[in-house]
């Protein structure tokens, strides 16, 4: 690879750092208006999207450096530090679609904001790490652009620095997320003390040749506790709920479905090629050893989602805030893909990456209707949303479709993740379906308390409803809800339907990236 | 071939989108929708050759379209669509029932273009059920159903409709999910090519991965299970009285006379034709839950203050005997179990609408505090009396032919145990004929000054009804001869 390619391939996140050390430097500059700040960051968002997708579909950038398109999905080398994946470029391009509708949903916030550069530059920066994680082929340097994005999240959660809730949950976040990198780091150390690099091919290939030390194992257990803390599964969620509910809206929006999904992808690089050695022909003596940890690994895994999936919709019945009832099914959610993972075969790969795809829409789309309803001046709770699917019909009938997805309601995006997903698990057969009839009975559960907000939502009188005070004066149009979040909303319940009805294309797409990825394993 | 599955499909999507468009004018809509629809149907069944035959025993059927919809490596969705004589039977229930809904509900002042585009709904969602011939496409409209019944219930229902209609849609949410991941395992288990019905019915009969064992046996019971809440069988059945006692009359005669019938239909075409021999050997099972549930269902009835939910049991009651119909697996049986299925669709929605109209004529459904209705409201008595003595099975009325062909396939096929279901008439006859005695007949009680008898619009919703009752019990044989040929096929020769 030459370095004009390298740098032409790196353009995506050359326009988003460029994004982002602009607005800082308009700071400067003492130029402070949130609209110019929001669309740099919607032009930069946007811009990276488009190259996304383009690299995905028609390789041009490839091209335009004198390069074969088929520089995608090289089988990798055991020495590169990145490498690009056509999974990889789908979760750059969920990465990027979640900054765009954050951006554009933040064109709301008030004009007179401090702060606002700070938001925004922050927002393209975690966008930029998140990029660097989905290219990492190499352990270090995909914790390192973790770490990228923890530090610009643990920012953003406290950046208004005046809610005392909001630097609390910062405070807690970044405990959390040091604690967690930590835990990664040492369980990367660990397995280059086994294997001999950090390379995530030679790591893959080593557990098929090499063997199985106890080392080795400790370093993955490691590993899983480490990401497992961003990814919020149970046992390690413990800080979601109150940061995604101290956080600013917009922010939470992003939290749940954006940054969320760097530990998603992370499992898939580190776990993904360890687990599909059990598919692949023995190549040594090695793998005749009693100390096989690949199914051990497996069933860690689905134990974790399991747990993930059934604590998150538990605790989600019991809540009473509208914020945090979100949050634990956001839990729940990650459950789901986390059973792609353990399943660990490409058809439920391409469920686990449809279902972060879907995610965005439907969650970080509740995530800011919940912004716009506080706009409004109602309550955190969820009684105070007591008719507002009859007060405001469009806003109710967005926030309508996006629990009927969450809750996987046929004709939804959730509805087609789910469906690939669990019938993933059933073509794996064995004791995978019993993990899909526990998925489905959960998403069954989950059913509980989408349903009871709907009937709040509609079938609770809003007569009774305490009066929404009017909000505060900063000048929003549509009564409140503002342009650029009406708007943002508006596309993720049209994405919603659109992408449930006809799935195909983003379903095909993401099959055979999933595919390559896990024939290639890296 | 001309696309008109597609087409009947998309004129009730379209007029559904209308009606919830069109404000106070959505009756109109809604009535304009259900007048097309019923006459497509009856141009579908018009040109119904009927017959198909099985094809080198491959099932097939009339009207099919196929369009790749999901096509991934390994997995292939198609939106396929087609009838046999079973589905257009209840998809001619379906047409009617919608307009007899609509127009009896005439009135609905509460939020009209949310009632009359959710009633299109549910009956969209129906007759997708009754077309889908792909697990996904089928699964799609089966639970496309819950959503509109969901808010009928809990928006237009009684005091206690908000747990009423979440225990409905978790009730039958659930037995969804079990029946979806049972579709799943037979399609996967058997290598089926796609997902398509006939594609997973042959992958599953002989092939490669032909299913053998223990493995069809649990995956039909899981289907079983799935499609009998909503059937419902005893003791899955709790959430139909609570259901049907709190949803607004409307929302209750679509949920007798149409969803009731999804867990038969389910259960014959996507059970007993997907999987005969998994179905031959849990036969007993299902003759021992239906014979439970007709005992239960009218022993319960007769113990039934509430108008409302006396029909509502003697419907567990009915709905067992289709079960047992379905049960003996015969030309005959099957045959009777779709015509029971179309006769207590139209006679239980009849019912419903006797119940929903004495209780807004005179404010209760208390059988014990109302007397003698008769010389008040002489129209709903007569329309009561018809309901309730076609549900007894009097003959030359709809339920008559089909209850008794269902005891003479049982004879068939067990013998002298046909005794329990017949017993069981005798108890059904004696709660109706109690009911009768005590509501329409003696001196008056109970009947508040300003009662006056039905207006137009429920008159004509129900005469819709009785004509369905009387024309189909002096003529089943216009029934007989669409449904007929597919138990042939099913069964074979």
């Amino acid at each position: 690879m030459g370095d004009v390619l390298s740098l032409a391939a790196f353009a995506p996140e050359a326009l988003v750092l460029a994004g982002a050390l602009l607005i800082l430097l308009l700071d400067a500059l003492e130029v402070r208006k949130l609209e110019l700040f929001a669309g740099i960051s919607l032009v930069a968002s946007f811009g990276a999207l488009l190259l996304v997708v383009a690299d995905l579909g028609f390789a041009p950038l490839h091209l335009l450096a004198g390069v074969p398109a088929s520089a995608i999905d090289l089988p990798p080398t055991t020495s590169a530090l990145w490498g690009f994946s056509s999974l990889g470029l789908i979760f750059q391009a969920v990465f990027l679609l979640a900054t765009f509708l954050v951006s554009l949903g933040s064109l709301s916030r008030p004009s007179d904001e401090k702060g606002s550069a700070v938001f925004f530059a922050l927002l393209l920066i975690a966008t930029v790490g998140m990029l660097l994680a989905a290219i990492a082929a190499d352990l270090i340097f995909l914790l390192l652009a973790i770490e990228v994005v923890g530090i610009s999240t643990y920012l953003l959660v406290g950046y208004t620095r005046r809610d005392p809730r909001g630097l609390e949950a910062a405070m807690k976040f970044y405990i959390v997320g040091a604690l967690s990198s930590a835990l990664s780091f040492f369980g990367a150390s660990l397995l280059f003390g086994a294997y001999g690099s950090t390379n995530l091919t030679v790591l893959s290939q080593a557990t098929g040749t090499v063997g199985y030390p106890a080392l080795a194992l400790i370093g993955y257990a490691l590993l899983i506790a480490g990401v497992g803390f961003k990814v919020t599964a149970v046992p390690f969620h413990a800080w979601a709920v109150d940061v995604y509910d101290g956080a600013p809206d917009d922010v939470t929006a992003f939290l749940a479905g954006g940054s969320k999904k760097v530990g998603v992808f992370a499992f898939f690089l580190v776990f993904i090629g360890p687990l599909t050695i059990l598919d692949r022909p023995c190549a040594s003596a090695a793998c005749a050893t009693p100390f096989h940890f690949a199914p051990t690994l497996q069933l860690a895994l689905a134990l974790l989602s399991l747990l993930t999936m059934t604590v998150g919709n538990v605790l989600a019945l019991l809540q009473r805030e509208m914020k945090r009832m979100l949050a634990y099914s956001s839990i729940s959610q990650a459950g789901y893909m986390l059973l792609g993972i353990a399943i660990g075969t490409s058809p439920a790969l391409a469920g686990a990456t449809f279902q972060v795809f879907a995610h965005v829409f439907m969650k970080l789309g509740a995530f800011l209707v919940v912004a716009a309803v506080a706009g409004l001046g109602i309550g955190p709770l969820i009684e105070d949303w007591r008719g507002l699917g009859l007060r405001r019909p469009w806003l109710g009938v967005a926030f309508a479709l996006m629990l009927l997805s969450l809750a996987g309601v046929p004709l939804t995006v959730g509805f087609v993740s789910k469906f690939v997903l669990f019938s993933a698990a059933v073509q794996a057969q064995g004791l995978f379906v019993w993990l899909a009839v526990a998925g489905l009975l959960n998403s069954a559960l989950s059913v509980f308390y989408y349903a009871r907000v709907l009937r709040v939502l509609y079938m609770e009188s809003p007569d009774d409803a305490p009066a929404p005070t009017p909000p505060s004066s900063n000048g929003l149009p549509l009564g409140g809800l503002g342009y650029g979040r009406a708007a943002a909303i508006g596309l993720c319940a049209v994405a919603i339907v659109a992408i449930g009805v006809y799935p195909q294309p983003v379903l095909s797409a993401i099959q055979s990236a999933a595919s390559h990825f896990a024939l290639t394993g890296a | 071939m001309f696309p008109i599955l597609s087409l009947i499909l998309a004129t009730l999507l379209l007029g559904t989108i209308l009606t919830f468009l069109s404000g106070e004018r959505a009756r109109w809509v809604a009535l304009l929708t259900s007048v097309a629809f019923l006459a497509e149907v009856a141009g579908l069944l018009g040109s119904f050759t009927g017959w198909a035959g099985a094809v080198n025993g491959v099932p097939s059927f009339s009207a099919q379209e196929s369009y790749s919809w999901i096509s991934i490596s390994w997995l292939h969705v198609n939106y396929t669509v087609g009838v046999d004589g079973i589905s257009l039977t209840l998809i001619l229930l379906t047409a009617f029932l919608q307009i007899a809904t609509v127009v009896y509900s005439w009135e609905e002042e509460r939020h009209p273009a949310a009632w009359f585009g959710l009633l299109l709904l549910t009956c969209l969602g129906c007759f997708g059920v009754f077309i889908a011939l792909d697990i996904l496409l089928f699964f799609l409209f089966w639970e496309a159903v819950l959503v509109p019944m969901f808010f009928l219930i809990g928006y237009w229902g009684g005091p206690r409709r908000r747990y009423a209609a979440l225990k409905f849609f978790v009730y039958t949410h659930v037995a969804s999910v079990v029946m979806l991941v049972a579709l799943l395992s037979v399609a996967f288990y058997a290598r089926a090519p796609s997902l398509d019905f006939a594609d997973v019915a042959r992958a599953a009969g002989s092939g490669p991965g032909a299913l053998v064992g223990a493995a069809p046996v649990v995956m039909f019971v899981a289907l079983f299970f799935g499609f009998g809440v909503k059937f419902p069988i005893v003791p899955f059945h709790t959430w139909l009285p609570d259901a049907h006692v709190e949803a607004p009359t409307g929302g209750s005669v679509l949920l007798a006379g149409l969803l009731l019938k999804l867990g038969g239909y389910g259960l014959i075409r996507w059970g007993a034709e997907l999987l005969p021999h998994a179905f031959a050997i849990a036969t007993p099972l299902l003759f021992f839950v239906a014979l439970l549930s007709i005992v239960w269902g009218s022993l319960v009835a007769l113990a039934q203050r509430d108008l409302k939910r006396l029909v509502a049991f003697s419907s567990i009651n009915h709905m067992g005997i289709v079960l047992l119909a379905i049960a003996v697996n015969s030309q005959l049986g099957l045959t009777a179990a779709v015509l029971l299925m179309f006769a207590h669709g139209v006679v239980s929605a009849l019912l419903f609408m006797v119940a929903g109209s004495v209780h807004h004529t005179f404010g209760t459904r208390d059988l014990a505090s109302l007397r003698g209705i008769t010389p008040t409201t002489p129209m709903l008595s007569v329309m009561t009396m018809v309901g309730a003595l076609a549900s007894l099975g009097l003959p030359a009325l709809i339920s008559f032919p089909a209850e008794f062909a269902a005891l003479l396939a049982t004879w068939d096929r067990l013998g002298y145990w046909v005794f329990v279901p017949l017993v069981i008439l005798v108890v059904t006859a004696a709660f109706y004929i109690w009911m009768m005695q005590r509501l329409l007949f003696g001196p008056p009680k109970g009947i508040p000054e300003k009662a006056h008898d039905l207006p137009w619009y429920e008159a004509a919703g129900m005469g819709m009804l009785v004509a369905l009752i009387v024309l189909y019990g002096v003529l089943p044989g216009l029934l007989v001869n669409v449904i007929t040929n597919s138990p042939v096929r099913m069964l074979g020769s």
